[in-house]
């Protein structure tokens, strides 16, 4: 209604808390992508923070949806993995009592039901080393964001 | 006939870190031990902005919490401005208003759709309940989404407002879109009038329980207002004293329990409540026409102390923020919108800064030295206000519901901290998954 540019087909959206170092990589990853927003028009990138059920209407009645977050995968730190939503499943408890946790993959889902999910959606996780207080990624991670760039581009192109 | 024996221990069921929890032991029909227990990371929030500029302070905070950014800031910012001597335009204030009511929008029909309208219904969660009553949901994302595009319009994206600085906004609408964000919110009352009658279709659902507690808030009497942003702060113990936000530490004196690592707060009893129901209590006869309807329709007056009716009292303001807000651009327009210049320059201060929060009432205190440099900071967030008065109710209703099933006490007790529409562990990672192929 009110938005003021047009929705793009192609949202990439970066999740996470940007004061618990790894936690926030989805979001150091989109601010670097901003800065290239003329090579790819027809995509929106998102900051979209520790905003759980936003992320609804973020993908709502596009046509691919690229969601990067920290995830605990089991992996070594630092380790990103390209995957589809039917690929994983959510081992996350929450407590419904807060609105202040979310589950991706439930979002997902409801989107789902709701006839407006994206055709694609695809995650980059990012296996955290540290999620301890502080505005700076681990050195793991921060040495490796020129990778996780080129990973994401490939997936725009 | 009681229980002889119930042993409900939430944590240990469902293993859930980080978040707040249940403990019930009855040994033969005697209560051994019922805790509300709420293990909360230390506040590094706090440490975390000392040495930072004072015009990164909401930036910063704005990360604290992904359901109210924009209040988190808001209250930085006040506290900001209050330190510095910094005065904003009427323009400014009604814009940041307006800000704060679309979260309290989202806020509000998240809370009410997706968390509590599943218990009124009956259902595990809102995903099985778009099968059994799809209408009533796509109503509720509908809602939620014109306050996430009004967030959008007004604070540069949903989560984590942009446009907010010290003494003013780095960017305001067009006229062209108040006027459609005006149109939208008149729109908007057909679908808030269908989820109310949704609510109220299962409102026999909502549990009967009363305590009577000391209820705090937000009051503004110049002029008089259903207040979320200006006022002093009062409760229906302050005997229509309303204290200014400096005297913040006067209301809630903290306090350390055994049984959390939150802090607990109490002011005239030895516990308060804060949030809809609370600024309901203390302002009720300030709501809009339309608010005092849907008041009346689920017969919630003045006086209510049944915490469930917590998520009423949200329903009802969010007529209130719509017929307000509609009204606000109708003033703003009529006046125009002007491009305002913003300065500021750094000083040597203190200063707080008070909002209501869609869950209660929200204080951040910033003091700056002469190079605007933040050397301390204090946060009191409504849900650590809030945790007295929850273990308080466990403690009158658990004796009043021990003939029920284990299940149903368990039910209840959990219905109960979700009518506080609790904060309690912000800000973790959404993925936890393994590979299944």
């Amino acid at each position: 209604m009110t938005s003021q540019s047009p929705r793009k087909d192609v949202v990439v959206i970066g999740l996470g808390n940007v004061l618990l170092s790894d936690e926030g990589i989805g979001v150091h990853i989109i601010r670097r992508l901003s800065t290239r927003q003329d090579k790819f028009p027809l995509v929106d990138f998102i900051d979209a923070g520790s905003a759980g059920m936003a992320l609804l209407h973020l993908i709502a009645n596009r046509k691919k949806a690229v969601i990067i977050d920290c995830a605990q995968m089991g992996a070594e730190p630092g380790t990103i993995r390209r995957f589809a939503a039917d690929e994983v499943q959510s081992v996350k408890k929450l407590s419904h009592y807060s609105l202040h946790e979310a589950d991706i993959l439930q979002v997902i889902n409801l989107s789902k039901q709701l006839g407006e999910c994206p055709r694609k959606i695809v995650f980059f996780g990012i296996e955290p080393e540290s999620l301890e207080p502080g505005q700076n990624l681990s050195k793991t991670l921060n040495d490796k964001i020129d990778d996780y760039i080129i990973h994401i581009h490939k997936e725009l192109v | 006939m009681h229980n002889n024996n119930v042993d409900i221990n939430v944590h240990h069921i469902t293993r859930v870190e980080g978040h707040g929890n249940i403990v019930v032991n009855v040994t033969e029909g005697k209560i051994e031990k019922l805790q509300w227990q709420v293990p909360e990371a230390p506040r590094f929030f706090e440490a975390m902005v000392r040495g930072q500029s004072y015009q990164d302070i909401q930036t910063i905070v704005s990360r604290i919490c992904g359901i109210c950014s924009i209040t988190h800031s808001l209250a930085a910012t006040k506290a900001v401005e209050s330190a510095l001597g910094l005065k904003v335009s009427e323009q400014t204030d009604k814009l940041r208003i307006l800000m704060h009511y679309s979260e309290q929008l989202q806020s509000h029909t998240l809370h009410v759709g997706y968390l509590a309208a599943p218990d009124f219904f009956d259902a595990p969660s809102v995903v099985p309940l778009v099968a059994r009553a799809a209408d009533v949901v796509k109503t509720i994302v509908k809602a939620h989404r014109i306050a996430n595009e009004w967030s959008d319009l007004l604070a540069g994206r949903t989560t984590h407002p942009v446009t907010l600085i010290p003494g003013g906004l780095t960017r305001i609408p067009t006229e062209k879109q108040l006027r459609q964000l005006q149109q939208t919110l008149k729109d908007t009352v057909l679908d808030l009038n269908k989820i109310a009658e949704a609510v109220l279709g299962v409102a026999a659902n909502i549990p009967k329980f009363e305590r009577p507690t000391e209820y705090v808030s937000l009051k503004q009497t110049n002029p008089p207002t259903y207040t979320f942003y200006h006022g002093g702060i009062t409760s229906n113990d302050n005997k229509g004293v309303v204290l200014p936000i400096e005297k913040w530490h006067d209301v809630t004196n903290e306090y350390i329990v055994e049984q959390s690592t939150a802090k607990w707060a109490k002011w005239h009893r030895d516990a308060y409540a804060v949030g809809a129901l609370a600024r309901f209590n203390n302002n009720a006869e300030l709501l809009s026409p339309m608010a005092q309807n849907a008041a009346k329709t689920f017969g919630l007056q003045k006086g209510c102390c049944n915490p469930y009716m917590n998520t009423v009292a949200q329903l009802v303001e969010c007529f209130h923020i719509v017929e307000t807000s509609i009204a606000m651009i109708d003033g703003l327009l009529t006046k125009g919108l002007k491009d305002e210049k913003v300065t500021s320059a750094p000083k040597a201060g203190r200063g707080a800064g008070c909002v209501e929060a869609p869950r209660g009432i929200l204080f951040h205190e910033y003091e700056f030295d002469k190079k605007g440099n933040c050397v301390a900071a204090d946060i009191c967030i409504p849900t650590n206000q809030n945790h007295a008065n929850i273990q308080k109710d466990f403690e009158k209703l658990l004796p009043e519901i021990l003939d029920e099933s284990e299940n149903q006490i368990r039910l209840k007790l959990e219905m109960l901290v979700r009518a506080y529409d609790p904060c309690i562990s912000c800000s973790t990672h959404f993925l936890d998954v393994k590979f299944v192929r």
